[in-house]
């Protein structure tokens, strides 16, 4: 547990205030306090004693933590880690929501992962020749296994290992960032070489741990092999595919080329307005805060609606959920899938 | 009156939505984009329309409660800081656009739109809000008309005041008056809208803005010169400007921030060149390939020129502007903080100024860079220094002294597009006179006759 800010992150703040438009809690309230700027001058006021730690409760469950003030910001403040240092201050003791104390403890005890990965299909534990590794993702292996699945079919050098644990990007953004970082490292010893994750999430956050060169998001990955792909076809016509970016892939890893490259092969490749904006999902988010981030993700669903798109395409997991949760509330009939899922089916064709 | 009281009484005024008060949310209002002031408001109020400002307004007048409208807070002259307490009032949830009238060429807005989401919309009317301030995206242009804000395209197209038709605006006492309209001519009575254009929140609170539009130019186009020293660019923007070319784009970055910017962005500048000269025009192609390609040609043959390049496409040219955007954050990540001035001079001044402003980085000890505007003399001395060092803060205040003495030295103005607001005011009357001063306090007192509006600054 912190108890200061890192200063030298917090000086970085020019309060320009030239993140306040990419902001949606900012764009929602209008509320300073709940800019990526308005939260700075609230740290700074802390690290000042001005003002005692636990006001920043609120603001640091308000914010979806989605980065999207990175890219904009002229200064380079690094916001994410601000927010992790900002949770890791004031998400302690009973101020740490159950929900959050349940998943940290499932996925920090072996049982725990064991039952996670319990009846979830999920690919096959294989030794290949490469020194690239699968990782399953700790939610993703028990809410969305195909996904693993589909990338063991595509990809034959791939090793898959059973034993792995939680990449602790949940750890890193829920109030224990120093133990995330930890477990970033072990699965880093555990699958050496290369790690190939297919959650936009997780990748962000080991590579901020253990090093960009040692980690590939799916996207980032099938791009480099240039296999040409054959167009998805739905009666005939090409299906109309859209993407909804992973906010920490986009803001944090500059990966938004790659996903759209391979949907232009798979398809008639729209894109939907506001695609780079959070969905709201936001890790933990869409279950601490139901309220909000379904506010965040109301005008998305009416976008996708509007298209009449055959899929959305997703690269994360919590994306996943909650395009698929809110998309079924509004009764839209696009289909969310994975795009490593959507890409084995032109491959198989 | 106690803070709860006032709390208490403008939430039975107006409702919960409106008034916050929690120190969170005080916290947050405390600063604006200015370094080194604070201060804590005792309410922030969010007003809905005009009648909830109105009421507002009459509330602070009745009960003599200090009260400073906000829009973004992005300006640099700490002219929203709170530092008398009392009410923050933030006109962003006033945030419509009214009216887009193509054939009038003219908007109306509520004042918490911002200078951005206005000209992407009217760009689809083949339209332009010209005023283009470094903070375009997050500054509002009820901001924008209480600054004046100017931008880059200054000696072309002039600053904010250029462009604003009409007002609705609540005066100190709560009354809503209207100034000018949607006429081109119009010249029924003094020119009250010039007048609150620039008026820092001092004499009226801007509930609607009818904004001037101009037709949206065809293209543009960049380039690039390198020169030995300021003055020879200098020079060379004399001899550009004299040979008849009213360019939109004429910017300058001296060696310091030559260097942090190509540090920060690795655009391949030349870092031993005195000066960078930035140059550019929009309009037709025809009109401003011939514009361009004189402006290069003028600084070719100029004594001290390095070398000039013409940008071959708009990455190119993005790249080029980006080097003058990104100058400000290439300069502060240098240290923990950096002082941002805004001092303007005739241009023909322009290259003693520079020197002078170097020298005085010199003998204070500090590290200044200055870019800025090399059309119109708009100069942007920026200071870097570390902020828990006392002796280079210290330094940091006698420089700045010596900086806003240069203006009224060789005949310029103390700001140019930022504003007075606190961090300038001790230097106003030195630069308009005291006869003036006192015309400005007297115009105070008829909008304001409780002294309620954004106390402490321009004619308080």
């Amino acid at each position: 547990m912190r108890e200061k800010f890192s200063q030298d992150k917090l000086d970085r703040c020019i309060s320009c205030g030239y993140c306040l438009p990419a902001c949606p809690t900012y764009k929602l309230t209008g509320n300073e306090e709940s800019s990526p700027r308005g939260r700075i001058t609230l740290m700074r006021a802390v690290q000042a004693d001005k003002l005692p730690a636990i006001d920043l409760l609120q603001e640091s469950s308000f914010c979806l933590g989605c980065r999207a003030c990175e890219p904009v910001c002229p200064a380079g403040v690094e916001y994410g880690v601000l927010l992790e240092e900002m949770r890791d201050i004031t998400w302690q003791g009973k101020n740490r929501p159950l929900i959050i104390r349940g998943l940290f403890a499932i996925v920090d005890s072996k049982l725990g992962m064991w039952a996670l990965g319990l009846l979830s299909p999920t690919a096959r534990k294989r030794s290949a020749e490469k020194d690239l590794h699968l990782m399953y993702g700790c939610f993703e292996r028990r809410l969305f296994p195909s996904v693993s699945r589909a990338v063991a079919k595509l990809a034959p050098e791939v090793s898959c290992s059973s034993d792995q644990g939680c990449c602790g990007a949940l750890h890193a953004h829920n109030g224990e960032l120093e133990r995330g970082k930890e477990m970033a490292k072990a699965l880093s010893e555990k699958l050496p070489g290369t790690i190939l994750t297919t959650a936009g999430g997780c990748a962000a956050h080991l590579a901020s741990v253990i090093g960009g060169e040692r980690v590939q998001e799916f996207s980032q990955w099938w791009v480099k092999r240039e296999i040409e792909l054959k167009p998805i076809l739905k009666k005939g016509q090409k299906v109309r595919v859209g993407l909804q970016d992973s906010c920490h892939l986009r803001n944090g890893m500059g990966v938004f080329a790659e996903p759209r490259e391979i949907l232009k092969q798979l398809g008639d490749y729209v894109e939907v307005p506001g695609s780079a904006d959070c969905c709201g999902a936001a890790g933990s988010y869409a279950l601490l805060q139901k309220k909000n981030s379904r506010k965040v993700v109301s005008q998305k669903i009416a976008d996708i609606k509007a298209l009449n798109l055959d899929y959305i395409a997703t690269v994360n997991p919590g994306c996943t959920r909650q395009l698929v949760t809110e998309l079924r509330r509004a009764r839209v009939k696009t289909k969310v899938i994975h795009l490593a899922e959507l890409v084995a089916i032109s491959h198989n064709k | 009156m106690s803070a709860t009281d006032l709390v208490a009484k403008l939430t039975a005024l107006l409702g919960n939505d409106v008034v916050r008060s929690d120190a969170v949310s005080l916290q947050a209002y405390s600063r604006d984009a200015t370094p080194m002031f604070e201060g804590l408001p005792e309410v922030i109020v969010a007003p809905r329309n005009t009648a909830e400002v109105s009421k507002i307004v009459k509330f602070a007048h009745d009960t003599k409660t200090p009260i400073i409208a906000r829009g973004a807070g992005s300006n640099l002259c700490a002219a929203t800081v709170p530092l008398n307490g009392g009410i923050v009032m933030s006109m962003t949830n006033m945030n419509q656009i009214l009216e887009v009238s193509k054939s009038e060429m003219i908007a109306i807005v509520q004042p918490g739109v911002t200078n951005l989401v206005l000209d992407q919309l009217v760009e689809k009317e083949g339209l332009r809000f010209v005023p283009d301030p470094g903070s375009r995206n997050v500054s509002t242009i009820g901001g924008n008309v209480a600054t004046s804000a100017g931008g880059l395209r200054g000696l072309k197209y002039g600053t904010t005041r250029n462009y604003i038709l009409g007002l609705e605006a609540v005066l100190g006492t709560g009354e809503v008056i209207r100034t000018g309209g949607r006429l081109v001519k119009d010249v029924a009575g003094y020119d009250v809208t010039r007048l609150l254009v620039g008026s820092e929140g001092t004499l009226a609170v801007f509930t609607e803005i009818t904004v001037a539009l101009a037709p949206r130019p065809e293209a543009s186009k960049y380039g690039v010169a390198y020169f030995e020293d300021l003055a020879a660019a200098a020079a060379a923007v004399e001899k550009i400007i004299t040979s008849g070319i009213l360019p939109a784009t004429l910017e300058f970055l001296d060696n310091t921030c030559l260097v942090a910017v190509e540090d920060f962005a690795h655009l391949g500048l030349d870092t031993k060149a005195g000066a960078l000269l930035l140059f550019g025009d929009d309009g037709d192609l025809l009109s401003i390939e011939q514009s361009v390609n004189k402006m290069a040609e003028i600084a070719k043959a100029s004594s001290g020129c390095r070398g000039v390049t013409l940008a071959a496409d708009v990455a190119a040219a993005e790249a080029l502007l980006y080097a003058r955007r990104c100058s400000l954050p290439a300069l502060a990540r240098l240290s923990s903080l950096s002082i941002l001035e805004d001092i303007s001079v005739p241009r023909k001044a322009m290259a003693e100024v520079v020197k002078r402003i170097e020298a005085i980085g010199k003998s204070n000890g500090l590290r200044i860079g200055t870019f800025g505007h090399a059309g119109d003399g708009n100069l942007h001395p920026t200071i870097v220094l570390d902020k828990d060092n006392p002796r280079e803060v210290a330094a940091a205040e006698k420089a700045l002294a010596e900086i806003f003495a240069l203006p009224l030295e060789f005949g310029g103005s103390i700001t140019g597009e930022h504003g007075v607001g606190s961090a300038k005011l001790p230097y106003l009357e030195g630069k308009i006179g005291s006869a003036n001063m006192q015309l400005q306090r007297n115009i105070k007192r008829v909008f304001d006759p409780a002294g309620i509006l954004n106390p402490g600054r321009i004619g308080s």
